[in-house]
């Protein structure tokens, strides 16, 4: 009788325990935390919520950790089987790494139409679709527009200007509006606007690079070797990173760093650095994600926005995306595909506008948020004209090249090895990582 | 009749011994399982013994013996530092710690700080356009040194490191050197004894001990080092400031290299277990 009650009183106990599990059978997101595309899927996920359609147990529950080792912490949990979330974060650059831990979603028959083929291809592996695109991550090109009018407006500005060119790229460039610019002429204005350079600059700095030794840096610098016509690799698959293109754009940023062009502890910056830099009213111009335009237009409101610079194979930009996907694992997987299915049409995409996300939006949809939003409008037109995802970049490995070029690539700049060692060793390492 | 004392402390301490096991054993072995097979995150189940092959890839990686030369200057040049100025705080304010105790809180703040956070404090300190130092320095004189470029980034860890942890040193030294006899000061004192030779000839050897094991100490805590420079400048411009964590941790999590990470992890371990020898080895001989 005694062991009927302490059986009795044990299934109580682990009753209540489960309790909330059951009672908690919604639909788990793990989303990308803090800043706006936290808020914006909030504010959609309130919107999906409120729908009398969405069963209780479908309704969407959302899980935030933090930016710092996201993407370690994703690959352990993915790794283990867990399912404590059933919709979690991937970006372009890391599908091909998370997709055997991931299902195919199937979207909306808008999604097309909202999104357009090169944003949907962002979340393609193997043909497969992976993720509903919620953010498109590319690069802006910012430029004081109060210092180029100064310039374009003063013969003794233009002279010297073109004195400073000749001496540092070997021809007396004139200067031009950054709607005109190449990558000569980005560095010609880096080096003009530069204190060490030119003494009479109101700035301290022409440029900032973010040359710290972290992958996200390296997609930065990409825009700068494909416009002469880099790529990792070539279609037959062999790796061509040993290229003139990628030497050009890599000796053209450390003449920059070795001028004076960019801050001496720009090797240990990333995006809030350079930012900080430009905020503070000592950088002329600088290329950056288009996340910051915001805070830097805040902070400096004559600053003006325009693609990358171009070079001789044309004007590019590197372009990801941020999107969702279901875990395998996951308990709940169809609440999980129809909160994506859902995400995928005009209505989610919209609301995720207005409320501060950056959807890579198709322009006719992009259009009905224009009043709102007219940065998308502006990113949906560069991401279609000039995007890029270099051939690899979406491999299993295609966070490994990144990690491995920032190394090489940081080093070379930071005056620890040559050209040619550089070369060497990054072509090493792509072709290793690329062939597993 | 004596209790059984041998069962009991068996007892008593089997819940302790079980938390350790599985707490520690258990990672322990299965480092040990995945730094002799090769393992992907696909199959974290399923590793397949591949011998000795991680430690060789390992060992013919110029990046891990450009990390294991940067742990090894790192715990070193941080160890003297901090158990030099450590000893010396020690020693001159003790007559003033002696009368106001509180001051030993004051000191040991950096301490309590996690190094993550230190990290972050001098990424914002000492930024070019928000940092007070580069602030004042450009102010001042002008100009101000680029503290984290390629030529300063490995002095500026060092200092950042040595600020955080001579309070460490300090407090054993100071408690070794408020536990000497007064009555042995007092005979110095009463023989002619100068402060200077006092110090050399029996103070110094009476806290010998004491040493020996704050710089082994400091330098296995120094050779392992992560987050104060992960958070500071990552990786370093070309693995500038890797050090044998940060390659373990960009190994493991960032190129999916399990079985070379664990490898590498196991022999960052041996290597600290052997100057943990050493140092114990030391010590007795002393002893």
């Amino acid at each position: 009788m005694r062991v009927q009650s302490y059986l009795r009183a044990g299934a109580a106990a682990l009753a209540l325990l489960a309790g909330p599990t059951i009672l908690q059978a919604e639909v788990t997101v793990l989303g990308w935390p803090g800043g706006p595309e936290e808020a914006a899927l909030r504010a959609v996920t309130d919107i999906y919520n409120g729908k009398a359609e969405v069963a209780a147990e479908n309704k969407v529950d959302l899980l935030f950790t933090s930016r710092e080792g996201f993407f370690d912490k994703l690959q352990v949990d993915l790794a283990a089987g867990s399912t404590a979330f059933d919709v979690n974060l991937i970006a372009t650059y890391s599908i091909g790494k998370y997709a055997p831990f991931m299902e195919p979603v199937i979207l909306s028959e808008e999604a097309k139409k909202v999104f357009g083929d090169t944003v949907l291809k962002t979340m393609q592996y193997d043909g497969q679709q992976f993720g509903v695109p919620t953010d498109l991550s590319l690069h802006f090109l910012y430029y004081r527009k109060d210092l180029i009018d100064a310039l374009m407006a003063d013969d003794a500005a233009k002279t010297k200007y073109a004195e400073i060119a000749q001496k540092y790229l070997g021809e007396a460039l004139q200067p031009k509006m950054p709607e005109d610019w190449t990558w000569r002429d980005f560095a010609a204005n880096a080096l003009y606007f530069s204190q060490s350079v030119n003494p009479d600059s109101p700035t301290r700095y022409g440029t900032v690079i973010q040359m710290k030794n972290l992958l996200f840096n390296m997609m930065v610098f990409h825009s700068w070797p494909r416009s002469y016509g880099a790529n990792w690799m070539d279609d037959a698959g062999n790796v061509t990173v040993d290229s003139e293109a990628f030497r050009t754009a890599l000796e053209m940023a450390k003449m920059l760093y070795d001028a004076g062009a960019t801050p001496a502890d720009s090797a240990s910056y990333e995006y809030a650095e350079a930012n900080a830099a430009f905020s503070s009213g000592q950088v002329a111009a600088m290329v950056q994600w288009n996340a910051a335009a915001t805070e830097l237009m805040t902070a400096q409101p004559t600053t003006g926005t325009f693609a990358p610079p171009a070079g001789p194979d044309g004007r590019f930009t590197h372009i990801h995306g941020l999107g969702l996907g279901i875990n395998k694992a996951s308990d709940n997987k169809e609440g999980a595909g129809a909160f994506l299915a859902w995400l995928s049409g005009e209505e989610a995409a919209l609301a995720y506008a207005k409320a501060g996300g950056a959807p890579g939006l198709a322009s006719e949809t992009a259009a009905k948020v224009a009043a709102d939003r007219p940065d998308l409008v502006q990113a949906g037109d560069y991401a279609s004209n000039y995007g890029f995802v270099m051939n690899g970049g979406t491999s299993a490995n295609a966070l490994g090249i990144y990690e491995a070029q920032a190394k090489e690539f940081t080093g070379f700049w930071a005056g620890t090895q040559d050209l040619d060692t550089t070369m060497k060793n990054i072509t090493a390492s792509m072709t290793e990582l690329l062939k597993k | 009749m004596k209790p059984n004392r041998t069962v009991e402390n068996a007892v008593l301490a089997s819940p302790m011994v079980l938390f350790l096991l599985a707490m520690l054993g258990f990672p322990v072995i299965l480092s040990l399982v995945y730094g002799f097979s090769e393992t992907r995150f696909e199959a974290l189940t399923s590793p397949t013994f591949n011998g000795l092959d991680n430690f060789r890839q390992v060992m013919a990686d110029t990046s891990f013996w450009q990390a294991a030369w940067f742990s090894l200057r790192f715990g070193v040049i941080t160890a003297i530092l901090q158990c030099t100025l450590g000893l010396f705080l020690a020693v001159y304010l003790a007559p003033l710690i002696r009368r106001h105790s509180w001051m030993v809180a004051v000191l040991i703040i950096p301490m309590v700080v996690a190094p993550a956070m230190i990290g972050l404090m001098y990424r914002l300190v000492l930024h070019e356009f928000v940092g007070p130092l580069p602030h004042y320095l450009f102010q001042w004189f002008g100009a101000s040194p680029a503290f984290l470029n390629g030529a300063n980034v490995f002095k500026t860890v060092v200092v950042a490191e040595t600020l955080q942890w001579t309070p460490f040193a300090f407090v054993l030294f100071l408690t070794a050197y408020q536990a000497i006899p007064t009555e042995m000061r007092e005979a110095a004192t009463v023989d002619g004894t100068r402060p200077w030779r006092m110090f050399w000839k029996i103070e110094l050897p009476l806290m010998m001990p004491t040493l020996f094991a704050a710089v082994f100490v400091r330098f296995i805590d120094g050779f392992r080092v992560f987050d104060t420079i992960y958070t500071l400048v990552g990786p370093g411009p070309g693995g500038a400031t890797t050090s044998m964590s940060i390659y373990i941790y960009e190994t493991f999590l960032r190129r999916g290299e399990i079985g070379k990470a664990m490898a590498a992890a196991i022999l960052l371990f041996l290597s600290a277990f052997l100057v943990l020898a050493v140092a114990q080895h030391l010590l007795r001989r002393r002893g």
